[in-house]
């Protein structure tokens, strides 16, 4: 006998079949419990495209991470594919420097692939720049060179130098002068970011934390704060909770991780005025972790859309 | 018709999970359009004697009265525990269970362990699936206490290759993978091996963002099932994958497929 604790077993196979007529679970929708509502005729995608939408975190790429994932509309038309299917009007677009050191001659090399796609796609895109406070000067001229260009911005600043590091400090003040939102990936002590966790999982140790944006948003309070992805890097709960009481810190919700009530308890900690609709390229994630969740369609609407155009009002760069 | 294959009830002990019992479920479906889920207890998961967790989800479900036809039960078994073997008799025997959830990582045993293909040779005998995932949380936002597989660290979350062993194993068995979140690569050498098996994917994991680019390979279509991962995962992005097909990525009858087809036929409904 080929199998141990067949004998045993056996004598279960004919009446357990998932095909057998006597299985009690059955498809029979005859006879419902009158103690549930009736299943709704949902439409998913009318949900979808009720709403209009501003994504504050999409990336472009060069073709060879395009190959790599398989994107065979390569970038930007795969953000532009995804954009027309999901009602996204405008998508913040930004080429992330993950690289080392982010010298000048590497952040303007990335601003150039945004403006590229900007331009190719002005109706679409909004772009952001990338810059490193590493590189003051350097970044301050860059600033202008991406405003001359039409950008809003900053894109997703990255993890050579943290949010708070005083050498970001003359940036800021200028982007505040600007009223340009100010974006930076981040992380979480709790997740892969932190201390607490005793893996070795090559996070950059330069990476802001809550803690680095609530000491700038202090600093600051006239800055314009958002807060990269709460759904990937770090623990979403732990993020909402710490900027509960920091009016200038926006969350957005992009990243891959999809949590199942995500957004009703950032709304419950955070507000519903300061949350972003974002996806950083999960699209998918992005709008159904938002449709899932518990908030009336007027509080939908302001986190696809009208909270991000609000703070672009204050620089005059609205988009309607 | 929608039957979601990736369901589940219970606690989860880091994090307050919304919907985790049968009725919060029930009206998750019912307001969502979904007929059918498969569940299983994630307290199975922990608690060593799973047992204790098929008959709660038993019990729980007995207490739906004749809503409990909207739901297909799936036991939790340990086969390195003892007793495992009566506890399958008894899950598929009085509690209507129809297929298994298992949990190497969790319950601390090698995707190769000989009790393991021993479960899994009984499963493709009783002609009934079995259940791995890749994750059940990201990693990433995982608590302190939780298993030790990070995203990026040297001890990686799951990717299809941790599975294939097992597939490799008991080639004829019944599939199911879910909460597909990494990598679908496999070893050319275990390319046949994987098209050949009876495998069946849900949609609730990231690796389906390029759904469209998948279903291009016509082996595919018959292969992925609507799954939403609840309560863990929102309860719409699964959906949301299949419904935002373009004609031109999927006829009609492919998202048919995906919704319910794939599903009644695997599960033999």
């Amino acid at each position: 006998m080929a199998d141990s604790g067949f004998n045993a077993l056996s004598r279960m196979t004919v009446r357990n079949g998932l095909n057998k007529k006597s299985v009690s679970h059955n498809t029979d929708m005859n006879d419902e419990c009158t103690l549930f509502p009736e299943k709704a005729n949902f439409d998913l995608m009318s949900e979808v495209m009720k709403f209009r939408k501003i994504d504050a975190h999409v990336h472009v790429y060069w073709p060879d991470f395009t190959k790599i994932l398989g994107w065979v509309r390569g970038s930007p038309e795969t953000q532009i594919f995804f954009g027309k299917k999901l009602r996204i009007e405008k998508q913040v677009i930004s080429r992330y420097l993950n690289v080392m050191p982010g010298s000048p001659e590497q952040f303007r090399k990335y601003n150039n692939l945004t403006i590229e796609a900007m331009k190719k796609y002005p109706d679409n895109f909004l772009g952001g720049f990338v810059i490193n406070g590493a590189y003051q000067k350097e970044s301050l001229e860059e600033i202008n060179r991406c405003m001359d260009a039409g950008m809003i911005g900053t894109g997703e600043l990255y993890y050579h130098v943290k949010i708070n590091d005083p050498r970001y400090y003359p940036i800021i003040e200028k982007l505040i002068d600007l009223k340009m939102i100010i974006h930076f990936h981040a992380e979480c002590q709790l997740g892969v970011g932190g201390y607490r966790m005793k893996y070795k999982t090559t996070q950059a140790p330069n990476t802001s934390i809550p803690e680095d944006f609530v000491d700038i948003a202090k600093r600051y309070p006239e800055g314009i704060f958002q807060f990269a992805h709460i759904g990937m890097g770090g623990d979403w709960e732990y993020e909402c909770k710490m900027f509960a009481d920091y009016p200038n810190i926006y969350v957005e919700t992009g990243g891959s991780n999809n949590s199942e009530n995500m957004i009703d308890f950032a709304v419950k900690h955070i507000g519903e005025d300061r949350i972003f609709f974002g996806s950083d390229g999960a699209y998918f994630q992005g709008i159904g972790k938002i449709l899932a969740s518990n908030l009336t369609d007027r509080q939908k609407q302001k986190i696809f859309f009208d909270n991000y155009n609000n703070v672009l009002k204050l620089g005059g760069r609205n988009v309607d | 018709m929608w039957i979601d294959i990736n369901a589940y009830v219970g606690r989860w002990p880091f994090m307050q999970f919304q919907y985790n019992t049968c009725a919060a479920l029930l009206n998750r479906m019912n307001k969502f359009g979904v007929d059918i889920s498969v569940i299983s207890n994630l307290n199975g998961i922990f608690y060593k004697n799973t047992q204790s967790a098929n008959k709660e989800l038993y019990e729980e479900l007995q207490s739906l009265g004749r809503n409990n036809k909207r739901f297909i039960p799936f036991a939790v078994i340990n086969p390195t525990y003892a007793g495992w073997k009566n506890d399958l008799k008894e899950c598929l025997e009085k509690f209507g269970m129809k297929g298994i959830r298992l949990y190497p990582k969790y319950h601390d045993y090698a995707i190769t362990d000989p009790s393991l293909i021993e479960l899994v040779k009984m499963a493709r005998t009783l002609d009934i699936p079995v259940t791995f995932n890749y994750r059940i949380v990201d990693s990433r936002q995982r608590s302190w206490m939780d298993i030790d597989l990070v995203a990026t660290s040297a001890k990686p979350e799951w990717t299809l290759r941790n599975i294939i062993p097992i597939i490799k194993a008991v080639p004829d068995a019944k599939y199911m993978i879910v909460n597909v979140c990494n990598s679908l690569e496999i070893n050319p050498e275990d390319e046949e091996i994987f098209n050949n098996a009876n495998v069946l994917m849900d949609t609730s994991g990231r690796s389906f963002n390029t759904i469209g680019i998948f279903l291009q390979e016509k082996a595919n279509i018959t292969r992925l099932a609507y799954g939403t991962h609840s309560p863990i995962l929102d309860y719409l992005t699964g959906m949301l994958r299949i419904e935002s097909l373009d004609s031109d990525e999927a006829s009609e009858n492919t998202k048919d497929l995906l919704r319910s087809g794939n599903a009644k036929r695997f599960l033999e409904l």
